[in-house]
Protein backbone atom coordinates (compact mmCIF):
# COMPACT_ATOMS: atom_id res chain seq x y z
CA UNK A 1 0.00 0.00 0.00
CA UNK A 2 2.64 2.47 -0.26
CA UNK A 3 2.14 4.13 3.52
CA UNK A 4 5.70 4.57 4.49
CA UNK A 5 6.48 6.34 0.93
CA UNK A 6 3.64 8.70 1.50
CA UNK A 7 4.52 9.43 4.87
CA UNK A 8 8.37 9.84 3.71
CA UNK A 9 6.77 12.33 1.35
CA UNK A 10 4.54 14.42 4.10
CA UNK A 11 5.52 17.63 3.10
CA UNK A 12 6.14 17.24 -0.57
CA UNK A 13 2.75 18.19 -1.19
CA UNK A 14 1.15 16.70 -4.17
CA UNK A 15 0.06 17.74 -7.77
CA UNK A 16 -3.57 19.30 -7.91
CA UNK A 17 -4.42 16.96 -10.74
CA UNK A 18 -3.41 13.82 -8.76
CA UNK A 19 -4.45 15.16 -5.36
CA UNK A 20 -7.59 15.42 -6.79
CA UNK A 21 -7.87 11.98 -8.08
CA UNK A 22 -5.96 10.61 -4.95
CA UNK A 23 -9.58 12.45 -2.77
CA UNK A 24 -11.76 10.70 -5.02
CA UNK A 25 -10.67 7.54 -5.63
CA UNK A 26 -9.87 7.05 -1.69
CA UNK A 27 -13.64 8.11 -0.92
CA UNK A 28 -14.77 6.19 -3.18
CA UNK A 29 -12.65 3.24 -1.90
CA UNK A 30 -13.42 4.28 1.74
CA UNK A 31 -17.38 4.03 1.15
CA UNK A 32 -17.44 0.54 -0.91
CA UNK A 33 -15.67 -1.03 2.35
CA UNK A 34 -18.07 0.29 4.87
CA UNK A 35 -21.18 -1.35 3.10
CA UNK A 36 -22.25 -4.62 2.38
CA UNK A 37 -21.62 -5.88 -1.17
CA UNK A 38 -25.17 -6.78 -2.12
CA UNK A 39 -23.57 -8.64 -5.59
CA UNK A 40 -22.19 -11.02 -2.91
CA UNK A 41 -25.58 -11.09 -1.36
CA UNK A 42 -27.54 -11.35 -3.78
CA UNK A 43 -25.40 -14.01 -5.31
CA UNK A 44 -25.82 -16.24 -2.03
CA UNK A 45 -29.65 -15.89 -1.53
CA UNK A 46 -29.80 -16.75 -5.61
CA UNK A 47 -27.42 -19.70 -5.10
CA UNK A 48 -29.34 -20.78 -1.75
CA UNK A 49 -32.75 -20.30 -3.43
CA UNK A 50 -32.06 -21.71 -6.53
CA UNK A 51 -30.46 -25.11 -5.58
CA UNK A 52 -32.75 -25.48 -2.49
CA UNK A 53 -35.96 -24.94 -3.59
CA UNK A 54 -34.74 -27.20 -6.79
CA UNK A 55 -33.61 -30.17 -4.52
CA UNK A 56 -36.74 -29.84 -2.42
CA UNK A 57 -38.92 -29.98 -5.41
CA UNK A 58 -36.82 -33.04 -7.06
CA UNK A 59 -36.99 -34.74 -3.47
CA UNK A 60 -41.06 -34.29 -3.16
CA UNK A 61 -42.16 -34.87 -6.41
CA UNK A 62 -39.20 -37.27 -7.71
CA UNK A 63 -38.57 -35.17 -10.79
CA UNK A 64 -35.90 -33.63 -12.10
CA UNK A 65 -32.14 -34.23 -11.84
CA UNK A 66 -31.61 -33.33 -7.76
CA UNK A 67 -33.56 -35.95 -6.92
CA UNK A 68 -32.90 -36.79 -3.37
CA UNK A 69 -34.60 -38.88 -0.54
CA UNK A 70 -36.83 -36.64 0.97
CA UNK A 71 -35.48 -36.09 4.43
CA UNK A 72 -31.67 -35.56 2.53
CA UNK A 73 -33.59 -33.44 0.33
CA UNK A 74 -34.71 -30.93 3.51
CA UNK A 75 -31.85 -31.14 5.30
CA UNK A 76 -29.75 -30.03 1.94
CA UNK A 77 -32.54 -26.87 1.76
CA UNK A 78 -31.78 -25.97 5.07
CA UNK A 79 -28.16 -26.68 5.46
CA UNK A 80 -28.01 -23.68 2.02
CA UNK A 81 -30.31 -21.33 4.38
CA UNK A 82 -27.94 -21.61 7.30
CA UNK A 83 -25.15 -21.32 5.24
CA UNK A 84 -26.78 -17.86 3.23
CA UNK A 85 -27.73 -16.32 6.75
CA UNK A 86 -24.07 -16.81 8.39
CA UNK A 87 -22.59 -15.89 5.05
CA UNK A 88 -24.65 -12.38 5.61
CA UNK A 89 -24.24 -12.05 8.94
CA UNK A 90 -20.47 -12.31 8.82
CA UNK A 91 -20.01 -9.91 5.62
CA UNK A 92 -22.48 -7.42 6.96
CA UNK A 93 -20.65 -7.37 10.45
CA UNK A 94 -16.99 -6.87 8.62
CA UNK A 95 -18.11 -4.17 6.43
CA UNK A 96 -19.47 -2.34 9.07
CA UNK A 97 -17.35 -3.22 11.87
CA UNK A 98 -16.38 0.00 14.08
CA UNK A 99 -18.61 2.37 12.76
CA UNK A 100 -21.04 4.33 15.52
CA UNK A 101 -23.33 7.18 14.70
CA UNK A 102 -26.97 7.30 12.66
CA UNK A 103 -26.07 5.19 9.92
CA UNK A 104 -25.43 2.23 11.68
CA UNK A 105 -28.49 2.63 13.86
CA UNK A 106 -30.01 2.59 10.96
CA UNK A 107 -28.77 -0.64 10.03
CA UNK A 108 -29.28 -2.27 13.30
CA UNK A 109 -32.59 -1.19 13.15
CA UNK A 110 -33.11 -2.69 9.94
CA UNK A 111 -31.11 -6.07 10.74
CA UNK A 112 -33.58 -6.70 13.35
CA UNK A 113 -36.59 -6.49 11.31
CA UNK A 114 -35.15 -9.57 9.66
CA UNK A 115 -35.05 -11.18 13.08
CA UNK A 116 -38.05 -9.85 14.17
CA UNK A 117 -39.84 -10.76 10.89
CA UNK A 118 -38.86 -15.02 10.80
CA UNK A 119 -39.13 -14.90 14.41
CA UNK A 120 -42.70 -14.14 13.79
CA UNK A 121 -42.97 -16.60 11.11
CA UNK A 122 -41.66 -19.57 13.05
CA UNK A 123 -44.48 -18.62 15.67
CA UNK A 124 -47.18 -18.59 12.69
CA UNK A 125 -45.88 -21.77 11.41
CA UNK A 126 -45.77 -23.47 15.05
CA UNK A 127 -49.11 -22.56 15.82
CA UNK A 128 -50.84 -23.41 12.21
CA UNK A 129 -48.70 -26.88 12.33
CA UNK A 130 -50.40 -27.19 16.02
CA UNK A 131 -53.77 -26.35 14.87
CA UNK A 132 -53.28 -29.25 12.60
CA UNK A 133 -52.74 -28.22 9.14
CA UNK A 134 -51.73 -31.11 6.61
CA UNK A 135 -48.37 -30.79 5.13
CA UNK A 136 -49.68 -29.52 2.03
CA UNK A 137 -51.09 -26.42 3.67
CA UNK A 138 -47.75 -26.08 5.57
CA UNK A 139 -45.60 -26.69 2.13
CA UNK A 140 -47.83 -23.57 1.11
CA UNK A 141 -47.13 -20.93 4.32
CA UNK A 142 -43.69 -21.54 4.66
CA UNK A 143 -42.57 -20.21 1.34
CA UNK A 144 -45.24 -17.85 0.77
CA UNK A 145 -44.55 -16.41 4.47
CA UNK A 146 -40.80 -16.29 3.78
CA UNK A 147 -41.44 -14.93 0.71
CA UNK A 148 -43.89 -11.87 1.87
CA UNK A 149 -41.08 -11.08 4.65
CA UNK A 150 -38.07 -10.92 2.16
CA UNK A 151 -40.39 -8.89 0.02
CA UNK A 152 -41.51 -6.43 2.02
CA UNK A 153 -37.97 -5.93 3.58
CA UNK A 154 -36.55 -5.03 0.06
CA UNK A 155 -39.36 -3.21 -0.46
CA UNK A 156 -38.20 -0.89 2.85
CA UNK A 157 -34.76 -0.77 2.29
CA UNK A 158 -35.37 0.26 -1.23
CA UNK A 159 -37.00 2.61 -0.35
CA UNK A 160 -34.82 3.81 2.87
CA UNK A 161 -31.73 3.62 0.76
CA UNK A 162 -33.44 5.24 -2.76
CA UNK A 163 -32.07 1.96 -4.38
CA UNK A 164 -34.23 0.90 -7.03
CA UNK A 165 -33.03 -2.64 -7.91
CA UNK A 166 -33.23 -3.47 -4.05
CA UNK A 167 -36.91 -2.11 -4.24
CA UNK A 168 -37.26 -3.81 -7.75
CA UNK A 169 -35.85 -7.41 -6.36
CA UNK A 170 -38.33 -6.96 -3.43
CA UNK A 171 -41.40 -6.27 -5.86
CA UNK A 172 -40.22 -9.60 -7.67
CA UNK A 173 -40.25 -11.82 -4.44
CA UNK A 174 -43.52 -10.88 -3.61
CA UNK A 175 -45.03 -11.86 -7.02
CA UNK A 176 -43.13 -14.87 -6.73
CA UNK A 177 -44.29 -15.54 -3.69
CA UNK A 178 -47.91 -14.80 -4.65
CA UNK A 179 -47.38 -17.01 -7.97
CA UNK A 180 -46.00 -19.96 -5.84
CA UNK A 181 -48.47 -20.12 -3.32
CA UNK A 182 -51.54 -20.09 -6.02
CA UNK A 183 -49.23 -23.11 -7.80
CA UNK A 184 -49.57 -24.68 -4.52
CA UNK A 185 -47.33 -27.31 -2.71
CA UNK A 186 -45.09 -28.86 -4.18
CA UNK A 187 -45.28 -26.68 -7.56
CA UNK A 188 -44.58 -23.42 -5.02
CA UNK A 189 -40.64 -24.47 -4.46
CA UNK A 190 -40.37 -24.81 -7.77
CA UNK A 191 -41.28 -21.39 -8.29
CA UNK A 192 -39.96 -20.12 -5.82
CA UNK A 193 -36.64 -21.70 -6.99
CA UNK A 194 -36.58 -20.94 -10.44
CA UNK A 195 -38.20 -16.91 -10.19
CA UNK A 196 -37.16 -16.04 -6.85
CA UNK A 197 -34.03 -17.46 -6.97
CA UNK A 198 -33.28 -16.34 -10.63
CA UNK A 199 -34.68 -12.73 -9.40
CA UNK A 200 -31.99 -12.85 -7.00
CA UNK A 201 -29.08 -13.76 -9.38
CA UNK A 202 -30.41 -11.29 -12.38
CA UNK A 203 -30.25 -8.45 -8.96
CA UNK A 204 -26.93 -9.38 -8.44
CA UNK A 205 -25.71 -8.85 -12.11
CA UNK A 206 -27.73 -5.51 -12.31
CA UNK A 207 -26.02 -4.47 -9.05
CA UNK A 208 -22.50 -5.53 -10.66
CA UNK A 209 -23.68 -4.12 -13.88
CA UNK A 210 -24.24 -0.47 -12.12
CA UNK A 211 -21.18 -0.13 -10.64
CA UNK A 212 -19.81 1.64 -7.26
CA UNK A 213 -22.54 4.00 -6.28
CA UNK A 214 -21.20 7.03 -4.40
CA UNK A 215 -22.51 7.96 -1.50
CA UNK A 216 -26.01 5.54 -1.35
CA UNK A 217 -25.06 2.73 1.80
CA UNK A 218 -26.15 -0.33 1.24
CA UNK B 1 -4.25 42.86 -3.38
CA UNK B 2 -4.84 39.23 -2.38
CA UNK B 3 -2.89 36.10 -4.42
CA UNK B 4 -4.92 35.29 -7.10
CA UNK B 5 -3.51 32.21 -7.14
CA UNK B 6 -5.53 30.01 -4.33
CA UNK B 7 -4.41 29.03 -1.09
CA UNK B 8 -4.08 25.23 -0.50
CA UNK B 9 -4.14 24.44 3.30
CA UNK B 10 -1.21 22.58 3.85
CA UNK B 11 -2.63 20.50 6.93
CA UNK B 12 -4.38 18.75 4.02
CA UNK B 13 -2.03 19.16 1.43
CA UNK B 14 -0.01 16.37 2.71
CA UNK B 15 -0.64 12.64 0.87
CA UNK B 16 -1.02 10.69 4.23
CA UNK B 17 -3.20 13.17 5.20
CA UNK B 18 -4.98 14.26 2.48
CA UNK B 19 -6.05 10.58 2.01
CA UNK B 20 -7.11 10.42 5.89
CA UNK B 21 -9.53 13.14 5.53
CA UNK B 22 -10.80 11.86 2.33
CA UNK B 23 -11.60 8.38 3.97
CA UNK B 24 -13.24 10.22 6.64
CA UNK B 25 -15.30 12.29 4.36
CA UNK B 26 -16.83 9.15 3.12
CA UNK B 27 -18.64 8.58 6.06
CA UNK B 28 -21.79 9.67 6.63
CA UNK B 29 -22.29 12.87 8.25
CA UNK B 30 -22.60 12.32 12.20
CA UNK B 31 -20.82 8.90 11.83
CA UNK B 32 -17.51 8.03 13.56
CA UNK B 33 -15.37 5.30 13.31
CA UNK B 34 -13.25 3.51 15.80
CA UNK B 35 -9.50 3.70 15.67
CA UNK B 36 -8.43 0.00 14.90
CA UNK B 37 -10.90 -0.07 11.97
CA UNK B 38 -9.26 3.20 10.39
CA UNK B 39 -5.96 1.84 10.71
CA UNK B 40 -7.52 -1.21 8.89
CA UNK B 41 -9.02 1.23 5.94
CA UNK B 42 -5.80 2.98 5.75
CA UNK B 43 -2.93 0.74 5.90
CA UNK B 44 -1.33 2.91 8.30
CA UNK B 45 0.85 1.65 11.90
CA UNK B 46 -0.97 3.00 14.71
CA UNK B 47 1.49 5.46 15.65
CA UNK B 48 1.49 7.16 12.12
CA UNK B 49 -2.80 7.61 11.93
CA UNK B 50 -2.12 8.92 15.59
CA UNK B 51 0.14 11.55 14.72
CA UNK B 52 -1.56 12.16 11.77
CA UNK B 53 -4.62 12.68 13.48
CA UNK B 54 -3.04 14.75 16.00
CA UNK B 55 -2.13 17.45 13.03
CA UNK B 56 -5.76 17.30 11.98
CA UNK B 57 -7.23 17.51 15.16
CA UNK B 58 -4.83 20.63 16.26
CA UNK B 59 -6.36 22.09 13.17
CA UNK B 60 -9.59 21.56 14.33
CA UNK B 61 -10.70 19.23 11.08
CA UNK B 62 -11.17 16.12 13.34
CA UNK B 63 -12.92 15.22 16.37
CA UNK B 64 -11.68 12.01 18.65
CA UNK B 65 -13.43 10.62 21.19
CA UNK B 66 -12.30 8.33 23.64
CA UNK B 67 -15.03 5.84 25.02
CA UNK B 68 -14.87 2.90 26.80
CA UNK B 69 -17.12 -0.31 25.67
CA UNK B 70 -17.32 -2.11 28.62
CA UNK B 71 -13.68 -2.23 30.13
CA UNK B 72 -11.88 -1.88 26.68
CA UNK B 73 -11.17 1.87 25.95
CA UNK B 74 -11.82 2.76 22.25
CA UNK B 75 -11.35 5.94 20.38
CA UNK B 76 -13.42 7.19 17.68
CA UNK B 77 -12.17 9.42 15.23
CA UNK B 78 -14.56 11.99 13.13
CA UNK B 79 -14.77 14.81 10.72
CA UNK B 80 -15.91 17.78 11.97
CA UNK B 81 -17.96 20.23 10.45
CA UNK B 82 -14.98 22.74 9.95
CA UNK B 83 -13.03 19.31 8.56
CA UNK B 84 -15.79 18.74 5.88
CA UNK B 85 -15.81 22.74 5.20
CA UNK B 86 -11.69 22.56 4.71
CA UNK B 87 -11.77 19.75 2.20
CA UNK B 88 -14.55 21.02 0.47
CA UNK B 89 -12.23 24.45 -0.05
CA UNK B 90 -9.28 22.66 -0.65
CA UNK B 91 -11.24 20.69 -3.52
CA UNK B 92 -12.46 23.68 -4.84
CA UNK B 93 -8.80 25.19 -4.84
CA UNK B 94 -7.89 22.38 -6.48
CA UNK B 95 -10.09 22.55 -9.20
CA UNK B 96 -9.59 26.29 -9.33
CA UNK B 97 -5.48 25.02 -9.81
CA UNK B 98 -6.20 22.95 -13.22
CA UNK B 99 -8.00 25.95 -14.36
CA UNK B 100 -5.92 28.46 -13.58
CA UNK B 101 -7.07 31.43 -16.33
CA UNK B 102 -10.91 31.15 -15.79
CA UNK B 103 -9.90 31.17 -12.12
CA UNK B 104 -7.93 34.13 -12.21
CA UNK B 105 -10.25 35.82 -14.50
CA UNK B 106 -13.26 34.92 -11.52
CA UNK B 107 -10.50 36.27 -8.73
CA UNK B 108 -9.96 39.83 -10.94
CA UNK B 109 -13.69 40.20 -11.28
CA UNK B 110 -14.43 39.66 -7.61
CA UNK B 111 -11.61 41.99 -6.58
CA UNK B 112 -13.07 44.64 -8.91
CA UNK B 113 -16.19 44.28 -7.23
CA UNK B 114 -15.01 44.31 -3.40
Amino acid sequence: MGTTTQHDQDDAGLDPREALALLDAERTRTQQRLVPDLRLLYGTWGVAWLVGFLVLWSSTTGRGPLALPPVAGGAVFTGLLVAAVVVTGVHIARRTAGVRGASSTQGAMYGWAWLLGFGCMASVMASAAGAGASPDVLGVLGPAVSGLVVGLLYLGGGAMWQDRAQYSLGVWILLSSAVGALAGYPSNHLVMGLLGGGGFLVAALVVAARGPRAGAPA
Amino acid sequence: MSDPQPDLDPVIHAPARLRLVAALAALDDGDRIAFPRLQQLQGLTAGNLGAHLRKLEDAGYVAVEKTHRGRTPTTYVQLTRRGRQALEDHTAALRALLEPVTARAAAGRSEGAA
